[in-house]
């Protein structure tokens, strides 16, 4: 009797072992590449989900049994700005499936400016242990001709409670400002475009979102966030060459960071490399140039010496 | 021209149309230049317009064409049914479905879709009528599309004051956010059989039989394809299809998206467009933006005409003739209407009637009947021709 039990035992531990070795072993990189997914696709371990900016492109084929979340409306507050509360991110992720034992994979359009915002998110809200990039997000996964499905989802929901989150990867106006009036010892990094970082443009063409001043923050440096991805298929460049790119720049991680940029969509995706791949201290500052250059008495460096004229 | 200069002239668009679709930068240009060409094809063989079916029932009491629209409908709403319930399970989340045609279902929209009725029967047609009509050579076509581009000049004038005072208060009506998906597709169905059933009802009780072509077997069905009009519900039937295709591969269909685009265009470039839009380009429909580069509609537009000229030669029908003064008014003045209501009503019988109504927009249903109501009035005034 008994060492029927022992040796049934042992069969469901050697299936339950068997089962795991089929996939590859849960990925501790902050950033997963996409033969990683697809090795991954049908681990139950593993979430994918897709955080893209423009509605319909989940719809018409996602990464296959690939989640979605709506950055406009599952991740931000709909009436404040601020990014979801803790209780409606939890009711989230618990509708997604999400356990403690789970990987979250995150990606997007737009090379992943979402989806990384969206990783910045989990991050703030405690999950970040759990979270990971697919390096080039839709961009790599299309460009490589994978599969792409259409079926809605369905997972059963769990009980998961957040566990404690990280309200200090978060920049605020306060701290930006303390950083340009030299009261604290930061380096700031733009990652918008050299015209916006210059002042020549108040935001790019077609922006809805805008500032009545044009410039930056004083003291910040200039690193576009596309500098640090490969064109043409959206995935980050190597870690040494990200670590002299922003050297370079005058940023070597020896001092806490803050990026921004309009919205702080994409000063997410920089955030996301400098603390994921390089483990440099880095703040996102989400209120970014929207807030900042908006903001009564804030001081601006404008090289250009652009005027609004309210036009 | 004669009938094999004809043929050969249209195998070299559609050469040219799939050389286009082959070498296009984006699969949404190359599968909306294909997609259009279809429907091209489909309204010129069937002669699928909104307002000659509808005509044909108040004139002849010819059931058959409204019977293809109506079919249309429920075929589209069967496609959409399928694709809604995969992307969207629940359909009581509060979110719709990502960029179908659901608008603010209000007392401005029946008034733009009465206007819209007004101008269809005033100019001939409705606008997805009037491009395979372009195709055909027709003289009223292009005046009717040049009212159509000065109506929306005036639709974007009247919107910022027609928003404020009614649009941002309309609700958005998605009827199976009320009925759930079943209920929806059982009520829509129900209420187009019924429809159907009505106007049988008051139809003529038989119909002509178009007769059919002499020659051998193969002779006849090559005329029946490329030269007699097809049966009218083939051609509803495969705009149900094509209506569904199109939300699957690429947007909704629609085709006011870039006649409108360069009204707003043209007007920017002048200075005359209002700085701000308010709330329009948040509303999914047919959308316009300032012309940059090929959008997917006018690849979808272009692909229209282009195979409609194609399947006219073919069949002997492009017929280009002089205007005559009648008809350039006609053309003029109705597609103003024309233009302002698509405008206001955020796409035409095609993108606001039929994308929206087999997406289970309250919106397509009011399109629907303030068009008819417009088109049924402005018959029994307007003198016959």
């Amino acid at each position: 009797m008994i060492s029927g039990r022992i040796i049934s035992a042992a069969l469901s531990l050697a299936v339950a072992t068997l089962s795991a070795a089929a996939f590859a072993a849960p990925a501790k990189e902050p950033i997963v590449t996409y033969e990683w997914v697809q090795k991954n696709l049908d681990n139950p371990k593993v979430r994918i989900i897709e955080v893209s900016v423009d509605p319909g492109v989940y719809e018409r084929g996602h990464v296959p049994g690939a989640l979605n979340f709506r950055w406009h409306t599952d991740l931000v507050d709909k009436v404040s700005r601020d990014i979801v509360s803790r209780e409606n991110f939890q009711k989230l992720i618990q509708g997604a499936g999400i356990d403690k034992d789970t990987t979250v994979v995150l990606y997007g359009d737009n090379n992943n400016w979402f989806a990384a915002w969206g990783a910045w998110v989990f991050h703030v809200h405690g999950l970040g242990e759990q979270v990971r990039l697919l390096d080039g997000g839709r961009k790599i996964w299309e460009l490589k001709q994978l599969p792409l499905d259409t079926k809605a989802v369905e997972v059963k929901a769990t009980t998961y409670a957040l566990p404690e989150g990280k309200p200090n990867l978060r920049a605020r106006l306060t701290d930006v400002l303390a950083a340009a009036e030299k009261k604290t010892d930061v380096h700031v990094i733009d990652i918008r475009s050299a015209d916006e970082f210059q002042g020549k443009i108040f935001a790019p063409e077609g922006s809805k979102e805008l500032s009545v001043r044009a410039g930056h923050v004083p003291g910040a440096v200039n690193v576009t966030w596309s500098k640090a991805v490969n064109a043409e298929d959206g995935t980050f460049k190597p870690a040494a060459d990200l670590k002299k790119l922003y050297a370079d720049a005058g940023v070597d991680g020896s001092k806490p960071i803050i990026t921004y940029c309009r919205i702080g969509e994409r000063s997410s995706h920089t955030w996301y490399l400098l603390t994921q791949i390089l483990g440099y201290d880095v703040k996102n500052y989400d209120g970014s140039w929207t807030e900042y250059g908006n903001s009564v008495g804030a001081p601006v460096t404008n090289l250009a010496g652009t005027v609004w004229l309210g036009k | 021209m004669s009938r094999p200069i004809g043929i050969a002239v249209s195998f070299f668009i559609l050469i040219g149309l799939a050389a286009g679709a082959l070498s296009a930068d984006s699969s949404k240009i190359s599968k909306s230049l294909v997609l259009g060409a279809l429907f091209g094809i489909v309204l010129q063989r069937s002669r699928f317009c909104f307002l000659c079916h509808t005509r044909d029932f108040f004139s002849n009491r010819d059931v058959r064409g409204i019977a293809a629209i109506l079919l249309s409908l429920g075929i589209g709403t069967l496609g959409y049914h399928v694709l809604l319930t995969a992307w969207l399970p629940d359909p009581f989340s509060g979110r719709l479905p990502p960029d179908a045609h659901i608008g603010p279902a209000g007392p401005l929209l029946a008034f733009a879709a009465f206007a819209f009725g007004v101008g269809m029967a005033i100019s001939g047609s409705c606008i997805s009528g009037h491009l395979y009509r372009l195709g055909e050579g027709s003289p009223t076509a292009p005046f009717a599309l040049l009212g159509t581009l000065l109506g929306f000049g005036v639709g974007f004038l009247t919107w910022n004051i027609l928003y404020v005072a009614s649009i941002a208060t309309t609700p958005v009506v998605w009827l199976p956010q009320h009925l759930g998906y079943t209920g929806w597709l059982v009520a829509q169905l129900g209420l187009l059989a019924l429809l159907a059933a009505l106007f049988a009802y008051f139809a003529r009780s038989s119909t002509p039989r178009e007769a059919g072509p002499d020659g051998n077997p193969l002779a006849q069905a090559l005329r029946r394809i490329f030269v007699c009009r097809w049966p009218a519900a083939a051609g509803g039937a495969a705009v149900g299809v094509i209506a569904a295709v199109a939300y699957f591969q690429v947007q909704p269909l629609g085709v006011t998206a870039a006649i409108g685009s360069v009204a707003r265009s043209l007007l920017a470039n002048a200075a005359l467009l209002p700085e701000t839009l308010h709330g329009l380009d948040g509303f999914a429909g047919c959308r316009t933006a300032l012309v940059s580069g090929l959008s997917p509609n006018g690849a979808f537009v272009i692909g229209l005409v282009l195979a409609s000229f194609a399947a006219a030669l073919t069949a002997g029908q492009f017929t280009p003739a002089w205007p005559t003064a009648s008809q350039a008014v006609r053309g003029l003045g109705g597609g103003l209407l024309l233009g302002w209501g698509a405008m206001t009503a955020i796409g035409c019988t095609v993108g606001t009637l039929l994308s929206g109504t087999i997406a289970g927009a309250a919106s397509g249903w009011i399109f629907l009947v303030a068009s008819f109501a417009g088109v049924w009035l402005t018959l029994r005034l307007l003198p016959a021709r």
